[in-house]
């Protein structure tokens, strides 16, 4: 992928974690009773789930002839 | 000339599942503290709890980790500049975080969560271990910038500053489940 098309998606992927973390912190301090440990537990792993994917390259580890580059 | 690309892809794939193995096993300890938490105290938590800095602890990791990807893909193309730069970013946001941790965090836990209470327990014993990591990261990425500026990268092989920066990736992974366990569920 060209450095510029890889800054579009890294900004993309830093939004959508600030987003879930705004979210995070509005369903904690707005209370939704029963669904709160529900959710926030959903939405960490949204988030786990961009970092190891995107940050972590984990796919690379699927990938040995290639050397991950 | 082809077998040694070769060669070199194995071993940089070898080093890669290493480091992801480790992780693994390292991760483990913090769900033991993260199970411990629940264990103890349910879901309760104090309200004198700090939220905007949790919210800022959270932030400056975040932003760190996309400084970190820039870094990565910044030698992967042979940037060596751009490289240098972002995993200076990354650094000093690691150290700002430490700082925040030590310096605003632990006195103020002192006074409503002390280490012989059930939170202070999980608080001091999660943010304590991931505060060693953090620790640890920046030490790594400072070795990696030092070997970047020297020139001991290259974009075919790069993998000591690849792995100090998915090891950093893996200290904000591991905190994007401390936050929620210590700030906001309760």
């Amino acid at each position: 992928m060209e450095k510029a098309a890889l800054l579009r998606v890294g900004v993309l992927v830093l939004v959508v974690l600030a987003v879930l973390t705004a979210v995070e912190y509005w369903v904690a301090v707005g209370g939704l009773g029963g669904a709160t440990l529900t959710l926030l537990a959903l939405l960490a792993l949204a988030k786990a789930a961009l970092i190891v994917d995107y940050f972590m390259h984990v796919g690379k580890l699927f990938q040995p002839e290639s050397g991950g580059h | 000339m082809t077998t040694a690309i070769a060669e070199l892809k194995y071993q940089i794939y070898n080093r890669r599942l290493g480091l992801w193995l480790f992780m693994l096993s390292d991760s483990m300890v913090f769900l033991a503290l993260l199970a411990a938490r629940y264990y103890m105290q349910g879901t309760h938590r104090p309200p004198e709890v700090n939220q905007p800095l949790g919210l800022v602890l959270t932030s400056i990791l975040l932003a760190s980790s996309f400084f970190a990807n820039r870094a990565d893909a910044s030698i992967a193309h042979g940037d060596r500049a751009a490289f240098l730069r972002h995993i200076g970013i990354t650094i000093v946001l690691g150290v700002a975080f430490l700082i925040l941790v030590v310096a605003v965090e632990w006195p103020e836990a002192l006074h409503f969560a002390p280490p012989s209470t059930g939170y202070g327990t999980a608080l001091f014993s999660l943010t304590g271990l991931h505060a060693t990591h953090v620790l640890s990261g920046v030490i790594v990425l400072l070795f990696a910038l030092l070997k970047g500026k020297r020139g001991g990268y290259t974009a075919e092989d790069h993998f000591g500053a690849e792995g100090s920066i998915i090891y950093w990736h893996f200290v904000d992974l591991v905190w994007v489940f401390i936050y929620p366990t210590l700030y906001l569920v309760g």
